[in-house]
């Protein structure tokens, strides 16, 4: 009897899963996909967003490319090569002229007339001039794409830049991440299937339905943070126990994702609950202000002493020491200064 | 045995040293809670399972004292423009030829070269340090409110343009509280040192209101 109440209600169960599915089926009923041309562009990258997307689940990357959408230019999981894929690319983009979206992957080096990333011996920053002009909008996938990654990291040798810097006049959607989160970028792209609009975002292009919180208030380890419970170090008790990452750098507090809530892939896990600190990269210069990774802050450069580098705190407790130690010898002089000379004269005092 | 002849000013009104009490403590309380903040050195050790929300009650007393020296920042603007002589900000700025001198005076003051009648407001010195703290506390306090309302469009768009980012928001408001450990020494070692070198009461003043200037001043009534 319980074996056949479970069955029961797992029919009636509608499981996040198949609702996707099923939306996802419906815009493709509704016939929405038409309209939706994207142009995926590798700029300076490791690819790492595509491996992400390539692991997407609802709906799958087989699905997005087949039913849903109509992929035509993407340089890792198209057929066609060489002379045949930059044609692919032209005649689309003729074709579709002011309607398909142009998805960058990769940051866009402008240093030295942008030769640092070519393809088919045209600068990134040539292809891009050329595709977005007729895009009816730019989804910048990745952290590089939205604000440059670790390749606009100081001292950025290449002058790498994001989409935004370069490109103005087209609804430009940031969907960063080191890699981000399949889900929030498939959201994006259903969004404008869907709507024929582009979601709401943030200040800096995120859509607010993915980048509108942050990881600190929905994580899980969040009521060990309120009570005070901390991971000393990696490895000991509390980590254990898992205890808030706070201590040993977690950047939750000061980035916004919807990693705690959609976890990656299907496995139901996300950096924070395995065991290490979320390290910001959705959020703009991660590389720079968000290192090192398992300190709370970042180090600041110490003008004392040549290039040496000290922690924040550090520099403080410097600050105080030193204004100690200048205390102490203002009142010893003032001290040996009366035992020499005596109390201040009154024809020593001047007025004001 | 040297004897001076001191006479009793009025020099800072009540509104004026309530704020400044009121600063003293909201900055303790700000400093310590801040550094908590940063650095929760305490609870760990403690048993799980206790109902006592430490950090969360500490980041609220933070928060609190944070409103409470808004308060008393915006109050003290306020004397500065509207409050007696003493309390107006141009009364100790170096931006005219008698505050211009007075502001090298004190530091040949401070520096035992040459000493310096105090006079019955702020030295040109004081007075550029508070305006110095008070750019600062403007820094710490849109720095706290885009760090407590995250989420908020409009700290989220200042918070931005000013910081570039949570993280360099709660760098600048780490650093800076450093200045303000800084400035708490400094200012208490200077008021008893001027109390010990010239006998004005300073210190009593921030209580009393009343200060003793031991020759006659003929602006003073
Ligand atoms: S682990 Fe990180 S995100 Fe989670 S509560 Fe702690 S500091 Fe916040
Ligand atoms: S937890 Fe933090 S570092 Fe990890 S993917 Fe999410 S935003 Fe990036």
């Amino acid at each position: 009897m319980t074996a056949s109440r479970e069955k029961n209600i797992a029919d009636l169960r509608l499981t996040r899963r198949s609702f996707i599915k099923g939306c996802a089926v419906a815009a493709a009923a509704l016939g929405l996909s038409e309209s939706m041309v994207p142009r995926l562009l590798h700029f300076q990258e490791c690819t790492g967003c595509t491996e992400s997307l390539l692991r997407a689940s609802h709906p799958d990357i087989g699905k997005l490319i087949l039913e849903l959408i109509s992929l035509d230019y993407h340089e890792t999981v198209m057929a066609a090569a060489g002379y045949q894929a930059e044609e692919n690319l032209r005649e689309t983009m003729k074709k579709y002229q002011g309607k398909y979206l142009c998805v960058v992957e990769g940051a866009i080096p402008t240093k030295d007339g942008g030769v640092y990333c070519k393809i088919g011996g045209r600068t990134a920053m040539d292809i891009l001039a050329e595709v977005a002009p007729g895009s009816a909008a730019i989804i910048a996938i990745g952290s590089c794409a939205s604000f440059g990654g670790l390749q606009a990291a100081a001292p950025n040798p290449t002058g790498a830049v994001g989409v935004r810097e370069l490109v103005t006049g087209k609804p430009i959607i940031n969907v960063p991440g080191c890699p981000p989160n399949p889900i929030s970028f498939l959201g994006t792209v259903l969004h404008y299937l869907t709507f024929k609009r582009l979601p709401v975002t943030d200040d800096q292009g995120r859509p607010v339905f993915a980048y509108g919180r942050k990881i600190h208030d929905h994580c899980e380890r969040r009521a060990h943070f309120d009570e005070g419970r901390f991971v000393e170090q990696y490895g000991d008790e509390s980590h254990r126990q898992g205890y808030c990452l706070y201590k040993v750098g977690c950047k939750g507090p000061a980035t916004f994702s919807n990693c705690p809530a959609v976890r990656f892939n299907d496995v139901e896990q996300w950096p924070v609950s395995a065991g290490h600190g979320c390290i910001g990269c959705t959020e703009p210069g991660f590389w720079d202000n968000m290192t090192p990774f398992e300190e709370r802050l970042p180090e600041v450069k110490v003008p004392l002493g040549e290039g040496s580098v000290g922690s924040a705190v550090s520099v403080g407790r410097k600050v105080a020491l030193v204004t100690a130690g200048a205390i102490g010898l203002h009142a010893a002089s003032g001290v040996v200064r009366r035992l020499v000379k005596g109390t201040a004269k009154k024809d020593e005092v001047r007025e004001d | 045995m040297r004897r001076y002849e001191f006479t009793k000013y009025r020099a800072f009104g009540p509104l004026y040293r309530i704020t400044h009490w009121i600063f003293a403590g909201s900055c303790l309380v700000l400093i310590f809670t801040g550094y908590y903040i940063y650095n929760p050195w305490f609870t760990t050790m403690l048993e799980t399972g206790t109902d006592d929300f430490t950090v969360a009650n500490i980041r609220f007393l933070h928060f609190a004292a944070g409103y409470i020296f808004l308060g008393a920042v915006t109050v003290r603007v306020y004397l500065w423009f509207f409050g007696n002589k003493q309390e107006r900000i141009t009364d100790a700025l170096p931006i005219n030829k008698r505050n211009l001198k007075n502001f090298w005076g004190a530091i040949l003051n401070y520096l035992y070269i040459k000493f310096h009648v105090p006079r019955l407001g702020h030295n040109a010195l004081a007075g550029t340090t508070y305006l110095v703290t008070f750019l600062l506390s403007m820094v710490m306090i849109v720095s706290g409110f885009y760090l407590m309302f995250p989420e908020s469009a409009s700290w989220q768009h200042w918070g931005l343009a000013f910081f570039g980012g949570q993280q360099n928001a709660r760098m600048v408001h780490f650093i800076i509280m450093f200045y303000f450990i800084f400035f708490a020494m400094v200012h208490i070692y200077i008021a008893i040192w001027n109390d010990v070198m010239f006998g004005e009461g300073l210190v009593s003043a921030i209580i009393s209101g009343s200060k003793f200037l031991h020759i006659k001043r003929p602006e003073v009534d």
